[in-house]
């Protein structure tokens, strides 16, 4: 009955005075669904050849993005001083050394050094392999001979010194330092480029 | 040659396993003896210079040199070098006569103020005074070479030459002794680095029978330390910094066998 009655408000221009009954919930009226209700829309039909092309397009679209991207990516960056100067390439004529040929003797002299140095570095190799087992052995028989003598000054004795790390140590150079020397103020203009 | 080298390899390997062996038994027999410990510092002075290349390397060296000249293109100091000179000739000749291009510095110019920078500048020397004078007290001696410290101890009644070492007390660790040992023989004035907690070798030597107490022998266990700077103070005791050749023969046969045995 109710129903029927707010159905015909609608049509009332006194929306006011209609609105005097209540519709909450404790009266278990429900109403809204069906004053909003409204017939569906019509779907629109596409003609599939239509629907087909536009997919192709998408499709064709992305694989030209991955195409140039993978172009792109094996195009390395370039690095300038990897890069011969043209300079250099159009002298080549003039920077080439005019060497005479060598002789044969020269030729024989030098793959002749080539082996015997070949053979110095076996024996320098082998050398140090020696040098290295003999230096372990005597270290192993010290702390087999520690371990003899008391478990516990052996266990002092394998733990990491860690003093050690990191380590600086200066290597041998050409010439000694010389005591006591001012090193002059260099110049240098810094050459490393800015990358934004 | 590889086969002999292996060949040398394999019996080094297993004689050393047959080696092993036998020390394991006989510290085994000993078990019942009480020995003493002592802990010994080998003190290296590291070289200071690169070592002088001997024939081979030499001529090595040169080769690679020529070759390197022989497959280089001529760099742009020489192409102007080259320039100049030409201009020069040309000059002389009188085709040439250019005031501007006389007064220009040239290459060979440049060249010969270079050198002379070069020749002003003294290098340290390779051989120092500690060598003329052969100064073995001295750190500043062979500079190529690794240097030992070598001390003077007591050894009952006699005074030999030998690594510094000390008797370890209650209480101490290996390497505390072996720290203790060398402030103890040297003074506080040299400064070392020890490298880890580990010993580097052993030696062991029974005490003679009248003198031998509760303990039969010593058990001496050395310590490996580079040196960083300072000197032993002298007053304290007799010491010398000696080269591997020198050291092998300084020291006691027997002891000397040892020490070689961790040497680099």
């Amino acid at each position: 009955m109710s129903i029927i009655a707010s159905a015909f408000s609608r049509l009332s221009l006194h929306q006011t005075f209609h609105r005097s009954f209540t519709t909450s919930s404790v009266v278990a009226l429900s109403v809204t669904p069906i004053l909003c209700g409204e017939p569906l829309k019509k779907k629109k039909k596409i003609d599939p050849a239509i629907i087909k092309q536009r997919e192709d397009r998408k499709r064709k679209k992305l694989e030209k993005q991955i195409r140039r991207l993978e172009k792109n990516a094996r195009q390395l960056k370039p690095i300038d001083e990897m890069e011969v100067p043209l300079s250099l390439i159009d002298e080549k004529d003039k920077r080439t050394r005019p060497l005479p040929k060598l002789t044969a003797e020269v030729v024989e002299r030098r793959a002749l050094l080539e082996k015997s140095w070949a053979r110095y570095q076996l024996q320098e190799k082998l050398r140090d392999y020696k040098i290295i087992d003999r230096v372990q052995r005597a270290q192993q028989k010290a702390l087999q001979e520690l371990r003899f003598e008391s478990k516990e000054l052996y266990d002092q004795a394998i733990q990491i010194d860690p003093n050690l790390v990191p380590i600086h140590v200066d290597g041998p150079t050409a010439t000694p330092a010389i005591d006591n020397y001012e090193s002059p103020d260099g110049e240098y203009v810094n050459i490393s480029k800015k990358w934004d | 040659m590889l086969k002999r080298a292996v060949k040398t390899f394999l019996s080094h390997s297993t004689s050393h396993r047959v080696k092993c062996a036998a020390t394991n038994a006989a510290t085994i027999d000993q078990s019942n003896n009480k020995w003493d410990l002592y802990a010994g510092v080998l003190v290296e002075r590291l070289p200071v210079i690169t070592k002088s290349l001997n024939k081979i390397e030499q001529e090595y060296l040169d080769h690679l040199k020529q070759l390197e000249f022989e497959q280089s293109s001529k760099s742009d100091f020489e192409m102007r070098d080259e320039k100049d000179k030409l201009i020069a000739q040309l000059s002389q000749k009188g085709k040439h006569d250019d005031v501007d291009t006389a007064l220009q510095q040239t290459a060979q110019d440049l060249k010969d103020a270079w050198k002379d920078e070069l020749h002003q500048f003294q290098l340290g020397p390779r051989t120092t005074e500690a060598d003329h004078k052969n100064d073995v007290k001295s750190t500043n001696r062979k500079l190529e070479e690794t240097l030992f410290l070598l001390v003077e101890q007591r050894l009952g009644e006699e005074k030999v030459m030998l690594l510094p070492q000390g008797k370890r007390v209650n209480g101490e660790t290996m390497r505390q002794t072996a720290e203790r040992v060398l402030k103890e023989n040297c003074g506080d004035d040299i400064d070392v680095m020890f490298y880890g907690n580990a010993p580097c070798g052993f030696y062991k030597w029974k005490y003679p029978s009248a003198i031998r107490g509760e303990t039969v022998g010593a058990k001496l266990f050395f310590y490996r330390a580079s040196h960083k700077k300072g000197n032993v103070i002298e007053k304290e005791t007799h010491f010398q910094w000696l080269d591997k050749v020198e050291l092998e023969e300084k020291l006691p046969k027997e002891y000397a066998q040892s020490v070689s045995q961790f040497l680099l």
